[in-house]
């Protein structure tokens, strides 16, 4: 195998590729409603019951997907009990060969991949793209890994003893993913099961569920065993049902803090019948902030934090949420961002230049509303842009500051398109708020201060510090991805870590000695 | 077809000549202080790290200490410290010696940046703009600015393009006479000539959407060619990074066949040599030239192109093959072969030659000659500051030439100066090679 490399996302600067895009978001409408059925061993159930919508025009349904049922719970997680021992039975080299092919599968359909994301998550044209290429990146990343780490771990050896480490797949991973990289999220965590040898459940979030199938249909397709991998679409329901089936090992989760300590609970209780613990990988939440030095250059922070605040309206769970500015530069910062902010262009997702594209559901509109509303009664609201196109479940992009430290908009994540700014005393004061949250996701610091960069990367207790740059975009390999504290439990998404969360360890020691001999 | 024979004969004689009307450097003492800084960072990538991130911050720093605190921090990353930058890294380390330090390195940074940049403001810079005028060069002012996020910041900028036009126009006129840098074969060339950045003129350059920032920027663009219309100045339109090309080249092209700008003003456009295709990007200006008719006819300044380090790392990051020639020799055959094409292309076109490169510029004055051409149709243009000595020896031959120069104050003007100091230092640079007493006949063999 060639050493990894990320796979290069599109050069959009190119008018025959933004051509080619458009034809494939044309083929892909024409295809809709997509049907989701609940995918159980060769089994496959009707798809209706879940409708997915086009965030940006309400009317059109993207996908009807099946719901699955309690019983179509337990029967995907038996399958996939029958599934594990076939496909765990494999060895790494012939998993890494399947996995490399359904990357192979996924590069070939990046169009239409790509554009269904804009049809059914409102992701703009290059989140989509860098989306998909960041799903065949972990299918690369991973498959490596894995043939990497199935040559198990030095050990000491001593005379008359062999000592081996080796780890084995856990079984039955379920996993449960969100609808804001509808590809990438459910796609690494699935690779990082399969590839170590676990069977999969993949419960989709039901705001998504296109792409889930075009997932788990790459992968079927490059040959992963259909009892390897299940697909149940369907509601929250589905997915606690799940999490409590004592025949599943471990969980993947991505999405929500209450939802993922909920999923914490519920796994640890461990019924008579389950004759193991089950393992929670959760990613969750965070409510990320950027520190602005009195040093920084204004002309590289205003557009780093807005791409960081605003891209995909906010709903990356990496987004810059909270801008802790030094008191020396606040205010031409605020002034600037917020004439900046006044200029971002809200529309469709599919049209190119569009900066902030509607957000995935009503529930959502009216969610990212009553914390723009109660910025403005605690605050001060700089920027905002009262026309708004129609239809569509748009937000408008807003700028607050002045709020109390106590203020929901500043300590609960909002997942929309709002950024709130501080005024701090210093970069000090800065951090010492930053560590008073229950939040540790990603961070961000400007200062041309070598001694404030070393100051920061000490103190911030974030899984992703971005220095000088932008907060989002984590790519595979390069910035090993996850949160601590409330925000995660540090497992790093794309890094060389990660595959550990799947595999339990085995070390066998074996005497060599036969009668004074050592027989090695 | 050219006698490449005779045409080689040709540059070293040209080249030779000009060689010896350069000022001999000896001449500026003032200038040897920054010189030996740029030449001790061009040996050791760690200093000119440290130098560039010091020059990069120094408008940024509150006082005296914060700067004296940065310095020390830059150069306690450098692992080999020279001796008298260890003397500085001991005085930060008290208050007095700090204050003391910062001061010293402040001037030391104003001082290298009024070597590129001519003045605060275009009122302030008149009296240089005039000096050149009087040893025989034109010029070009560039507005330096901080870069457009807002569209108040867009307005600004448009309200300083249309005073600079202004200001210009009405010192020019009590210029002397100057027929040689006045008229071409072609007619009159205007006497003020102010360039102007897209970026600066719009907060909505999209790389994935040109026409979003095409039109916004044709609102403030439009009313400025109207006053450089009004007042008989050139304007010319800059470029810069790949992410504005389309959008700039479409504004271009869409502005100037406006009814109402059919007859000026003179304008201008940039094509960039280092970009593997620009020769299509010609391809495009002649035959939007062709089609339009337009007179006077659209000038066009020949580069190498300023973003090189932009481009190979933008495309490094993102996995694509770099827009750019990465050896530069291929820049510098890209660069002459496309000097014949825009010669050729004459009236279509005026063509003006940007390079400090001492064999790019000679080959571009013999291929004119070579072909028949008057020199008072080929401009040579060079950057304030860089390009010195060049415009002296130039001006001493009587040719055409025209310096660019930008205006504006330090904080304005950081990005533009770091630009410049990268490029005098880059070891495979011509000026540095020229520095280093690289023989006449290797820097002015053919690339």
């Amino acid at each position: 195998m060639n050493p990894f490399s990320n796979e290069p996302v599109l050069d959009l600067r190119r008018g025959e590729v933004r051509e080619s895009l458009t034809a494939a978001l044309t083929g892909v409408e024409r295809s809709l409603p997509l049907r989701v059925p609940v995918l159980i061993g060769d089994q496959s159930g009707a798809g209706e019951g879940i409708e997915s919508l086009d965030p940006g025009r309400p009317s059109r349904v993207v996908a009807v997907a099946g719901t699955a049922s309690a019983s179509d719970v337990d029967a995907a997680v038996t399958a996939a009990g029958r599934g594990h021992r076939e496909w765990g039975g494999r060895s790494a080299e012939e998993r890494a060969a399947v996995l490399l092919r359904a990357a192979g599968v996924l590069r070939a359909r990046r169009a239409p991949l790509a554009a269904l994301q804009v049809l059914e998550c409102a992701k703009p044209w290059a989140e989509a793209d860098a989306d998909v290429c960041e799903a065949i990146d972990f299918l690369e990343y991973y498959a490596r890994q894995a043939v990497e780490l199935a040559a198990g771990r030095e050990l000491i050896q001593v005379p008359g003893e062999r000592n081996t480490m080796t780890y084995r797949p856990l079984g039955v991973v379920a996993v449960i993913s969100p609808w804001n990289f509808p590809l990438a999220i459910p796609c690494g965590m699935v690779a990082a099961a399969l590839a170590t040898g676990n069977a999969v459940v993949l419960k989709p979030a039901e705001q998504a569920p296109g792409s889930a199938l075009m997932l788990a249909e790459a992968l079927r397709e490059a040959g992963v065993p259909a009892e390897a991998l299940a697909l149940l679409p369907g509601y929250g329901e589905a997915g606690q049902a799940l999490v409590r089936h004592p025949g599943v090992h471990a969980i993947a989760f991505t999405g929500s803090g209450a939802v993922g300590l909920e999923i914490v609970r519920t796994a640890a209780e461990t019924p008579d019948e389950q004759g193991h613990v089950k393992r929670v990988v959760a990613e969750m939440g965070g409510k990320n902030a950027v520190i602005v030095d009195s040093d920084a250059d204004l002309d590289e922070a205003v557009p780093a934090i807005v791409r960081s605040a605003f891209v995909y309206a906010g709903q990356k769970c990496s987004a810059a949420a909270r801008i802790l500015a030094h008191e020396a530069i606040a205010d031409p910062l605020l002034e600037r961002l917020a004439g900046a902010v006044e200029v971002l262009r809200v529309g469709q997702a599919g049209t190119f230049g569009t900066d902030v594209p509607p957000v995935i559901e009503r529930e959502a509109q009216e969610r990212v509303e009553r914390y723009a509303a109660l910025a403005g009664a605690e605050g001060r609201v700089v920027a905002r842009q009262d026309e708004l196109p129609e239809p569509g479940f748009f937000c408008a992009p807003t700028v607050a500051c002045d709020l109390p430290e106590a203020s929901a908009v500043l300590t609960e994540e909002v997942f929309g398109p709002l950024v709130a700014v501080e005024r701090v005393g210093d970069v000090e004061e800065a951090t010492d708020r930053i560590e008073a949250s229950p939040f540790a996701l990603t961070g961000g610091l400007f200062s041309r201060n070598p001694r404030t960069v070393e100051l920061v990367a000490r103190r911030s207790p974030v899984g992703n510090l971005y220095v000088n740059r932008h907060i989002t975009g984590a790519m595979v390999g390069r910035q090993p991805f996850g949160g601590n504290r409330r925000s995660g439990v540090g497992a790093k998404a794309g890094g060389p870590d990660y595959l550990l969360q799947f595999v339990g360890p085995h070390v066998v020691t074996e005497n060599t000695m036969r009668h004074g001999l050592v027989v090695e | 077809m050219v006698d490449e024979g005779e045409l080689e004969r040709r540059i070293r004689e040209i080249g030779g000549a000009l060689e010896r009307a350069l000022p001999s450097r000896a001449r500026h003492p003032v200038r040897s202080l920054d010189e030996r800084a740029m030449q001790l960072a061009s040996e050791d990538a760690e200093l000119k790290a440290a130098l560039f991130r010091f020059v990069d911050v120094t408008p940024a720093c509150r006082s005296l200490d914060d700067l004296s605190r940065h310095l020390a921090g830059f150069l306690g990353e450098v692992e080999q410290t020279p001796p008298p930058l260890r003397v500085a890294m001991r005085m930060a380390e008290t208050g007095p010696g700090r204050a003391v330090l910062g001061a010293a390195s402040a001037r030391g940074v104003r001082h290298m940046a009024h070597r590129f940049i001519v003045g605060e403001s275009p009122r302030a810079a008149l009296g240089v703009l005039g000096g050149l005028w009087d040893g025989g060069a034109a010029s070009s002012v560039d507005l330096l600015g901080e870069a457009t996020v807002t569209a108040a910041e867009a307005d600004r900028y448009a309200v300083r393009c249309s005073d600079a036009l202004e200001t210009l126009a009405q010192a020019c006129a009590a210029w002397p006479e100057r027929p040689a840098l006045e008229r071409d074969s072609a007619g009159p060339l205007p006497r003020a000539n102010l360039s102007v950045k897209v970026s600066a003129l719009t907060p909505l350059l999209r790389p994935e959407a040109p026409e979003v920032g095409r039109d916004d920027a044709a609102r403030r663009l439009r009313p400025l060619l109207r006053r450089a219309r009004d007042l008989g100045a050139h304007l010319h339109i800059d470029m810069e990074s790949l992410d504005s090309l389309e959008t700039t080249l479409e504004l271009v092209f869409e502005l100037l066949d406006e009814h109402e700008l059919a007859d000026g003003p003179s304008a201008g456009i940039v094509l960039q040599a280092y970009l593997r295709d620009s020769a299509e990007q010609l391809d495009r200006i002649l035959a939007w030239a062709r089609a339009s008719g337009r007179r006077p006819a659209l000038t066009v300044r020949l580069v190498k192109g300023a973003y090189w380090d932009h481009e190979v790392v933008e495309a490094r990051q993102h996995g694509w093959a770099p827009p750019v020639f990465e050896d530069k020799r291929e820049s510098d055959r890209n660069f002459e072969a496309l000097t014949r094409r825009l010669l050729d292309a004459r009236p279509l076109v005026r063509v003006a030659v940007a390079s400090h490169n001492l064999r790019s510029v000679a080959h571009a004055i013999g291929y004119n000659r070579t072909r028949g051409g008057a020199d008072e149709d080929l401009e040579l243009q060079v950057l304030r500051g860089l390009g010195d000595d060049l415009l002296h020896a130039l001006t001493r031959q009587d040719l055409r030439v025209r310096a660019y120069c930008p205006v504006g104050d330090m904080v304005a003007g950081m990005a533009y100066l770091v630009r410049r100091l990268l490029e005098n230092t880059a070891n495979d640079s011509f000026l540095s090679e020229q520095a280093r007493g690289a023989d006449l006949d290797r820097l002015l063999a053919a690339p």
